[in-house]
């Protein structure tokens, strides 16, 4: 059971439904809700916002693509011993 | 990075990544001196060979150069260091995934668990491997964004919503042989 209530897409402000489609874009994939981090961090723009700006220049192709990437971020995750 | 075979490839990676970092991190301020090259058994040095041809120091004079800590730590029991290096030569070996990329998740995951050895070994692998300092601040933040991900979800205790968007591979188990 999360901490917080998530709320639905619906709820948000129209500014932070913005990060929505971003993020969409991001996985490409139609969620049926946005994802529960996309939703946090739409919680307050001024941090997701930047936060998820940062992942997206770490997670660009560079001399790694994005899928060893993905991979890497997975081991973290991991590592981390997070579920999420 | 669809398959499993990468999957299983990348586990096994972090799996003896620790294992490596959890001898040399946790055995570094112990009493416990590492076998030296040049006092060490034949089948040692024999093992000790092999580990400097994978990392690139084969041109090192006989008995001589530096074993990597963990190696080294180990092989006061012959037979398990050869099975332990057997299985690290395994993990690393470039199959599905090259060998950078597997030490970019070796190097990942040593700065998540704040490995001392490992991060530094894997950093000066992958600059032996070719990858410049853009490609290496490339896996360093992914490592720090994903690290931050990990403790929001955490702390906010969110479900996993994104697992079942990946494709299922249905093939069968590879037939790597016995050896």
């Amino acid at each position: 059971m999360p901490t917080v209530r998530l709320r639905d897409a619906s709820e948000y402000p129209e500014s932070a439904r913005r990060l929505f489609e971003l993020s969409r874009q991001w996985f490409d994939y139609d969620f049926k809700e946005p994802p529960a981090m996309s939703r946090v961090m739409a919680w307050d723009p001024h941090f997701g916002g930047p936060h998820g700006r940062a992942m997206k220049r770490a997670m660009a192709p560079g001399e790694f693509s994005r899928g060893e990437k993905e991979m890497v971020a997975a081991a973290v995750s991991g590592a981390n011993a997070c579920t999420y | 990075m669809t398959g499993d075979d990468r999957w299983y490839e990348a586990a096994f990676v972090v799996g003896i990544t620790n294992a490596l970092n959890v001898v040399a991190d946790g055995l570094a301020g112990a009493a416990m001196r590492p076998v030296e090259p040049t006092t060490a058994p034949p089948e040692v040095r024999e093992t000790f060979t092999a580990i400097r041809a994978f990392y690139g120091r084969g041109d090192q004079p006989p008995g001589g150069g530096e074993i990597p800590s963990p190696f080294a730590i180990i092989a006061h029991d012959p037979a398990y260091l050869a099975d332990v290096w057997a299985a690290v030569k395994r993990a690393f070996t470039e199959r599905r995934l090259t060998r950078r990329h597997k030490t970019a998740l070796a190097f990942a995951v040593s700065l998540t668990t704040r490995s001392a050895f490992g991060t530094a070994f894997h950093l000066g692998e992958l600059r032996r491997l070719g990858v410049g300092e853009p490609g290496v601040m490339e896996i360093i933040g992914v490592t720090q964004m994903f690290s931050s991900y990990t403790k929001i979800a955490d702390t906010l205790q969110l479900h996993s919503d994104m697992a079942d968007i990946a494709p299922v591979d249905r093939s069968g188990v590879p037939d790597s042989g016995t050896g």
